[in-house]
């Protein structure tokens, strides 16, 4: 029991970055209207944004996620004026493509201007841990993750009102649902999707440095296996909605590290994609309602 | 126009970049300059100038009359996640090759090579072998570094009759596979029961212990030979794998907490080493933690949170004491911006035995006779030791017990600590 706990709770943190990388992810999908492979070497920028602010100007946790945001929208910014705006009334493959090889492109210059070695984040937060005694059973939880699970629950939040409380966030959303109707009203389709896109990649640069902080390292290669889980993530919650993205994100996170109790971790992409795949076979719209939702 | 630039300028960048990464030899042109003047070849006149005609005088060949280049096909993991260990074995192929060409070389031969990233992936490597291997100026190959790349090309090797030196390849059946195959690092079938009898049983006192191993063609075979030793020595011994690249251990961790251990053994290189322990570490698990893999990597201590709590095996060390050593391992902490680890090493190693190879060659270099010259050579004395191909290709080496005092290695036992075997 009492292991079965700890292994949820090792899956609600895994599940809660997860969850945010869906968000950015879905942000993305829902403004531009394009699927991007450029999602994690974004998510690495971010780490390596806050690697060096934690290195260069001691462990300050808010300045490195401000650092994160910010270089991961730089980034996403030229993202989308190299793959999006120029094609957005192209086949849809071609933006996909460059996205691809967009992706190439920061991956090996980040080998060369960062290094092929993995660099260490260590100590940012206390390695304090917490034991709770529930139903009997003690309970572990470390202060990272207390760390991480509140800072996503947070920026979902805020991300939540900045959807739905601010001007840009309506703009946003109504270039989301349909972008011919943005313009008619007199939106700035193209404007609005970039911003859009960084918002998104700002949100990725975060999940950035929430792998770095919870792994406890970042390396130029670090982004591939986390952008093909933050699209299943995505897919799960119909790929523009961003509860159901994140709710997404929570599932996967849980079941992989739940498998685990069953059998070795060398198959926990197994459950994470073998249940993306049972929830597509009973809801091919994924958690989302068939009515859709946008962002 | 403003689009076309755009395009061009894009499509340059993406080109420059990947073939950085997939090249990754900035230092090949340094190299072949000297190195093809001093065979007289027809690249001197195209290099021309002053400073490369001193250049030639300088790296004039041993013995005399020049007689060629030999070119070595290398392959490694430039990028990656092994990229570190590429790195250190493109800087430690180019030192030793540097080193023979300015001293003129070796039977009037001078060397150069050409590295190829392989990502240590078994198809890519293949690929890159058999590019080399259809090449019929190089005579060699050198790598690649996981055990299941170098594997991957026995079948290459022996078609086209090309050896294969790999630095570091341990796995126990590896230069069996071929008679082409030859390794330098040591087997596992040594290494990994050492590490249950005289690591956990002897020195540790251990009788629980955890594995935590990668599931790979390395880690399998790494598993098997310490499992057998395991059992002989009565060890009760709980296992668990994980994927190459998983970089999420806290769910195994919590897994093998539950089983109450003496001792967690990671079984792995790199990364996963220091991730592993350090997650360990943050999950509040007080345990000795020990590593078959990384020998004395100086950069799983970098990334150690608890530095002072591991213990390895290895087969070599930087002794401070040793001024040669020394002087080498700054140099290559100069070039690589880390210090380095046994790999670099046994890189550097390999060129200085084809090398002695060649030496030992009356008349033409062919593939063959230089495969027969490396698989006869007598008992080599290296940066990593004494070195003397077995009748399969490998060498048997003995270890030490390392561990970290104090944020640096030190010897804990020496090779007579296990000098008595199995």
């Amino acid at each position: 029991m009492e292991y079965i706990l700890n292994q949820l709770i090792n899956g609600i943190c895994q599940g809660s970055i997860y969850a945010l990388m869906a968000i950015g992810y879905s942000v993305i999908v829902g403004v531009v209207g394009m699927v991007t492979f450029t999602y994690g070497e974004i998510m690495m920028i971010g780490a390596f944004s806050s690697y060096y602010i934690f290195t260069g100007l001691s462990n300050n946790l808010p300045l490195a996620i401000l650092g994160a945001f910010a270089g991961s929208f730089i980034i996403g910014s030229i993202v989308y004026k190299l793959c999006y705006e120029r094609f957005f009334n192209a086949p849809r493959h071609i933006s996909l493509l460059c996205t691809i090889g967009i992706s190439m492109l920061i991956k090996n210059l980040a080998q060369i201007v960062f290094g092929p070695d993995t660099k260490p984040v260590l100590n940012v937060i206390d390695n304090t841990t917490f034991t709770l005694n529930l139903f009997g059973a003690n309970l572990n939880i470390r202060l990272l993750q207390i760390v991480v699970i509140v800072l996503v629950i947070v920026f979902a939040v805020a991300l939540t009102l900045f959807f739905n409380k601010t001007k840009w966030g309506v703009m946003l959303r109504a270039v989301s649902q349909n972008k011919d109707a943005s313009y008619l009203m007199g939106i700035s389709v193209k404007r609005t999707a970039l911003l859009g896109n960084c918002i998104g990649c700002g949100f990725g640069g975060i999940a950035g440095i929430l792998l770095a902080l919870y792994y406890g390292s970042v390396s130029a290669t670090m982004g591939a296996s986390y952008s093909t889980k933050a699209f299943a993530a995505s897919v799960l919650g119909g790929l523009v909605d961003i509860r159901f993205s994140a709710l997404g994100g929570l599932c996967i996170g849980i079941i992989e590290n739940m498998g685990i109790i069953f059998t070795s971790a060398t198959f926990r992409d197994v459950f994470a994609f073998a249940f993306l795949i049972l929830i597509l076979i009973i809801r091919p719209q994924g958690f989302v309602s068939k009515k859709g939702a946008r962002v | 126009m403003k689009k076309r630039i755009l395009a061009l300028t894009l499509t340059f960048a993406l080109a420059a970049s990947v073939l950085a990464g997939c090249g990754g030899d900035d230092k090949k042109e340094e190299t072949k300059a000297p190195e093809t003047q001093a065979a007289g070849g027809d690249e001197t006149q195209a290099a021309g100038g002053d400073e490369t005609k001193a250049e030639t005088e300088a790296a004039a060949p041993e013995g005399g009359e020049s007689k060629g280049v030999i070119k070595l096909g290398g392959l490694a993991p430039l990028t990656g996640q092994y990229a570190e260990y590429g790195k250190g074995f493109d800087i430690g192929f180019h030192k030793a090759i540097d080193e023979i060409n300015a001293a003129g070389g070796v039977n009037g031969y001078t060397f150069e090579i050409d590295i190829k990233d392989t990502q240590s992936e078994p198809v890519t490597t293949s690929t890159m072998a058999t590019a080399f291997a259809e090449d019929d100026e190089i005579m060699a190959l050198l790598g690649d570094f996981s055990s299941g790349a170098c594997k991957a090309t026995a079948q290459i090797c022996d078609s086209y009759g090309i050896l294969q030196l790999s630095p570091t390849a341990s796995a126990s059946d590896y230069a069996a596979m071929s008679k082409y195959f030859f390794g330098i690092m040591g087997r596992q079938d040594v290494e990994a029961p050492f590490l249950a009898k005289y690591v956990l049983k002897e020195y540790l006192k251990a009788q629980k212990i955890a594995v935590i191993r990668v599931d790979s063609d390395w880690g399998k075979s790494c598993y098997d030979n310490f499992i057998a030793q395991a059992e002989k020595e009565q060890l009760d011994v709980t296992v668990e794998t994980y994927a190459t690249g998983e970089k999420d251990f806290s769910s195994l961790i919590t897994k093998m907490q539950a089983e109450n251990p003496d001792v967690l053994v990671v079984m792995d290189q790199g990364d996963p080493v220091a991730d592993i322990f350090n997650q360990a570490d943050a999950a509040g698990w007080k345990i000795q933690h020990v590593a078959l893999g990384p020998g004395t990597s100086e950069q799983v201590v970098g990334r150690l949170n608890d530095k002072d709590n591991l213990i390895v095996t290895s087969p070599f060390f930087f002794d401070p004491d040793d001024a040669e050593l020394t002087a080498w391992a700054e140099w290559f902490q100069g070039e690589a911006g880390f210090a380095p680890t046994i790999h670099p090493a046994c890189a550097y190693d390999c060129v200085y035995l084809l090398a002695e190879a060649v030496k030992s060659i009356d008349g033409e270099v062919t593939r063959e006779n230089l495969r027969d010259a490396l698989a006869n050579l007598p008992e080599y004395t290296g940066v990593t030791g004494s070195i003397k191909f077995e009748e399969d290709g490998d060498i048997k080496r003995n270890y030490m017990i390392c561990g970290i005092e104090g944020g640096e290695w030190k010897v804990l036992e020496g090779f007579e600590f296990g000098a008595a075997g199995f």
